[in-house]
């Protein structure tokens, strides 16, 4: 699964780049259409529950999801053969 | 899957300043209800008027926007007339403890099996920022321009004096141990209060030195003292700091309860 930003949802609070134990979420430089800055992503494949929600059947960790105030992060499932990139944290 | 199927999606995004706490809260108390096998039909949401009380309108299960102060009476009456119902209130400060003040504590006497979520924002955020019951002393606001001088309610000791059977407290920092508290608020029968300490960077932060978002989440982590260490700290005979406030699980018991699931 892929870490998501919501574009229509996202206000540019910058909480979600407080809460996470890796620092994927990175304070934005450009703003968008609507003149908010979203969040960069900053490696978002380090996610524990991007790797491992389905093989435990639940959400892991998921603090961001809950710290948004806008309900802007979610996860999309990739595309079939999708490249992906691996990282791992030690 | 997740609790996101709880929302309004049509209605996202919500209203709330960019930053207010509210949302937090109620992807906590959605994500807690989300592992309580409730079901949309059976569950109905109540709120007052204020920024928080709007959080009602954003959940997909039937709901009541009520007048302000009174989301507590309304759900006394949904309750007592079908306790099989789930019924969860969503509330500020203003509207729990100011305006409806009485219903607060007479709800936590007659200890209705509802549960209580307060965004306690220590603030009124939708008409301005005027002072609240629970602004702390010092604060400034609309009301208080060289600082509220007035003692602040304490809402969750208010609730344990009053009856309530569950009581405990948290900020929109704790995220995870607010999910757990709202659950075991609703799986406690009687009156279950849980009171969320939240930032509001319009109407309080800006006007009390917290110039990010952040700053003011920063606040609440720093601020916050758990409840066994603060048993640890009185019974040791050590002195307790001023500035922070209680957090955790501050009562649960097993007084009668009114309008019980028969
Ligand atoms: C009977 C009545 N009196 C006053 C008001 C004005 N009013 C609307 S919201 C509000 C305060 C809300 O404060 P709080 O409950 O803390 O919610 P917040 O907006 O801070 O989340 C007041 C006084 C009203 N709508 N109805
Ligand atoms: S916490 Fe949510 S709304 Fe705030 S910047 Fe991050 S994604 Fe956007
Ligand atoms: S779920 Fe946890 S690890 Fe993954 S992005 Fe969110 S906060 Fe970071
Ligand atoms: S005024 Fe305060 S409580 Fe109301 S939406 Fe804005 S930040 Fe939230």
């Amino acid at each position: 699964m892929k870490l998501a930003i919501d574009e229509t949802r996202c206000k540019g609070c910058n909480l979600c780049t407080k809460v996470c134990p890796y620092h994927i979420f990175q304070a934005g430089k450009k703003p968008n259409k609507k003149g908010i800055v979203l969040p960069e992503l900053d490696r978002p494949e380090r996610c524990a529950n991007c790797r491992l929600q389905y093989l435990y059947g639940r959400t892991l960790c998921g603090v961001c999801q809950l710290t948004c105030p806008d309900q802007a992060i979610h996860w999309v499932d990739e595309e079939p053969y999708e490249p992906m990139k691996v990282a791992i944290e030690y | 899957m997740s609790y996101e199927d709880w929302f309004r999606k049509d209605r996202l995004p919500h209203i709330f300043c960019a930053g207010c706490g509210n949302g937090t809260i109620i992807n906590c108390t959605l994500a807690a209800i989300e592992q309580m096998d409730w079901k949309k039909d059976d569950t109905v949401f109540v709120s007052g008027i204020g920024c928080s009380s709007r959080a009602s309108g954003y959940i997909i299960t039937d709901s009541l926007h009520t007048t302000h102060g009174r989301a507590i009476a309304f759900a006394t009456g949904v309750k007592m007339a079908n306790p099989n119902l789930n019924v969860v209130v969503f509330t500020g400060d203003g509207d729990l403890a100011a305006i409806g003040g009485n219903h607060f504590i007479h709800a936590c006497r007659r200890n209705i099996d509802i549960t209580v979520v307060c965004m306690n924002n220590q603030i009124y955020g939708m008409t301005g920022g005027q002072g609240s019951p629970t602004t702390p002393k010092g604060c400034l606001s609309s009301t208080t321009p060289y600082g509220c001088v007035e003692s602040p309610f304490d809402l969750s000791e208010l609730a344990i004096a009053a009856g309530a059977n569950y009581v405990s407290r948290w900020t929109s920092y704790h995220v995870k141990e607010l999910e757990k508290a709202i659950k075991t608020g609703f799986e406690t029968p009687g009156f279950s209060f849980i009171e969320a300490l939240v930032q509001c960077p319009t109407a309080f932060g800006r006007r009390n030195k917290f110039k990010q978002v952040s700053d003011q989440i920063e606040y609440m982590k720093a601020h916050s003292l758990l409840k066994a260490k603060y048993d640890r700290l009185v019974e040791s005979g050590e002195p307790v700091p001023t500035d922070m406030f209680i957090v955790g699980e501050l009562a649960h018991r097993k007084r009668p309860v009114m309008g019980a699931k028969p």
